[in-house]
């Protein structure tokens, strides 16, 4: 369905992208994992045709994006990082005026608004105006205006930032419901759990350039760790922090993490007698986290996702 | 087309949602008028037009001189999709971007002309103003003229500058001072001579001296030909620079 080959965009002397790839299949979900400034918004912004890369192809369902826009916007449905929304419109009137901007006549924008209102949880809200909707309604609604033409791609950035757990299920059953009926769609987001939640194959991405793409059990397998993770009072065993092949990061207090070739007995044997020390082990497990990790070298925006949990904090405090 | 039209309708439907500013648009010179038809009446009788009672210019006067807020709201809208974050979604559509500016052009046209007209009626109950043997078609086609020479100005103003700050600052000062100079505040035989010589650079002369004749010297369609060429003129010259001027790409600032 998607095919954006060797995309390089520049800013002035900042390379944003840098022989990017992307490719998604009907039915497929890819999730565009990367850090703020990685090059995703680049990417689905030259994708949309609302940036023109300085080099590099785009076929969107066998027409040349570059070439072709409007035919291309046709296939596409894009929801950007900022909400967008006619706060003086009602839902319906929001959603019915995308359908019509894509072409749809009347009779079929009008079902369609009902239609995908429904499937986000809007079919209540849909005479109310975008001005009094709740912060997670709006980001349903903004949600909502891609998906009302019916995409073939349907391209989601960051879709749940600063939504309540109730707009983030909404959003990924609705994407999940979409791939089924054959849609390709490519959602960034910071929050993994996202990610395992709608089982999306990956795209890595950091500084400009794909690092790594798979499904999620493949890029796990690949980047396969072991260690361990324990609470333990005092110092460390001499023995433990100068163990051959061992890497030792203290990560909190008391916490402390041990990657290489050992397991929790092992741990044992390295505290021998001083085992009462230890307060808690548990084996390290590998999962979107650590690749991400050993994939770019950087944890995915730990700012990022402090943040939207404390906006999800203060929103459901705020229903309470 | 497809782009233009639905954003011509989502104009509307705005509009439509949220009416006030157009009300208060139209309030405002019905409150205005009165207040100088007396004193710009003794002015004209004083001119020779003996039978005038003022609202021949006091009402054209004032339909210039806030049709230039309300034909300018058309840079409003356009900055106001940036601060709403709606504009992506626009050019998302891949419609060109002569298509998105038609789109904001054609209804804001309409609305102003509508408003001019809607307001001359105002002023024909309010304060008796009178055709006197002019042309209403004349008048529509001098309304009409105005309406897309306003239009396309602003809409050139808003494509060359960034934030809606510097369109809204144009637009006071372009309402007052190019209003006063085309004789909208008061009659252009008493501006001073400076003031008359460069008057017909100026839109709001030409509407001005269409909307004068009709009221207070009979004009018909063809009397009225040379105002409205200008208008039209200047209104495609402007349109034209406008358009190749205006990039969907550029950011622009609303109010922060």
């Amino acid at each position: 369905m998607l095919r954006a080959t060797d995309l390089t965009k520049a800013y002035g002397e900042v390379q944003a992208l840098n022989g990017a790839d992307l490719s998604v299949a009907p039915g497929q979900v890819v999730s565009l994992l990367g850090r703020n400034g990685a090059g995703k918004t680049t990417m689905l912004s030259i994708i949309a045709g609302l940036l023109r890369p300085d080099a590099g192809s785009v076929e969107l369902g066998g027409i040349d994006a570059l070439a072709k826009p409007e035919a291309a916007a046709k296939l596409l449905g894009i929801a950007p990082q900022d909400t967008g929304i006619y706060t003086v419109l009602t839902v319906r009137q929001n959603l019915e005026f995308f359908g019509e901007l894509s072409g749809m006549d009347r009779a079929t924008r009008s079902a369609r608004a009902v239609e995908v209102a429904d499937r986000l949880g809007l079919g209540p809200l849909l005479d109310r105006k975008g001005g009094q909707l709740s912060g997670g309604e709006t980001r349903r609604l903004h949600t909502a205006c891609a998906l009302v033409h019916a995409p073939r791609l349907l391209m989601l950035d960051e879709p749940t930032v600063g939504a309540d757990v109730t707009t983030r299920l909404q959003i990924i059953e609705a994407v999940r419901d979409l791939a089924a009926d054959g849609a390709a769609v490519v959602y960034t987001t910071h929050y993994l759990p996202e990610v395992v939640s709608l089982e999306a194959d990956l795209v890595i991405i950091d500084n400009g350039q794909v690092l790594a793409t798979g499904t999620q059990p493949e890029l796990i397998e690949q980047h396969r760790i072991s260690g361990v993770q324990f609470e333990a009072a005092g110092e460390l065993p001499d023995s433990l922090t100068s163990g051959q092949g061992l890497e030792v990061t203290r990560q909190g207090p008391d916490r402390w993490q041990v990657l290489g070739d050992i397991d929790m007995a092992q741990l044992l044997e390295y505290f021998g007698d001083g085992t009462a020390r230890l307060r808690s082990v548990e084996s390290l497990q590998p999962d979107l986290e650590t690749v991400f990790l050993a994939v770019t070298g950087n944890r995915i925006d730990d700012e990022s996702l402090d943040e939207e949990a404390a906006a999800t904090d203060i929103e459901e405090g705020a229903r309470a | 087309m497809t782009a233009a039209l639905a954003i011509t309708k989502l104009q509307l439907r705005i509009i439509r949602n949220d009416p006030w500013f157009l009300l208060i648009m139209f309030l405002m010179p019905l409150v205005v008028m009165p207040l100088f038809v007396k004193t710009l009446g003794l002015g004209l009788v004083a001119s020779g037009f003996e039978s005038a009672s003022g609202a021949e210019v006091v009402v054209p006067g004032q339909v210039v001189l806030f049709g230039f807020f309300v034909g300018g709201s058309v840079g409003f809208a356009l900055y106001r999709e940036h601060g709403w974050k709606t504009w992506d979604r626009l050019r998302a559509s891949a419609a060109p971007s002569r298509s998105l500016l038609a789109g904001f052009a054609v209804p804001w046209t309409v609305i102003h002309v509508a408003y001019q007209l809607i307001l001359f009626l105002a002023g024909g109950l309010a304060l008796g103003l009178r055709f006197n043997g002019g042309s209403p078609f004349a008048l529509v086609l001098v309304a009409v003229g105005y309406g897309a020479c306003i239009v396309a100005l602003v809409l050139l103003v808003s494509a060359s500058f960034r934030t809606i700050n510097q369109v809204n600052a144009f637009q006071n000062v372009g309402a007052m001072a190019l209003g006063g100079l085309g004789g909208a505040l008061v009659p252009l035989e008493q501006l001073p001579g400076w003031a008359q010589a460069i008057a017909p650079v100026t839109p709001q002369y030409w509407a001005m001296r269409g909307f004068r004749g009709v009221f207070l010297e009979s004009a018909s369609i063809v009397d009225v030909l040379p105002s409205a060429a200008v208008l039209f003129g200047t209104a495609a010259v402007l349109s034209l620079l406008a358009a190749r001027r205006f990039r969907a790409d550029e950011t622009k600032e609303f109010f922060a």
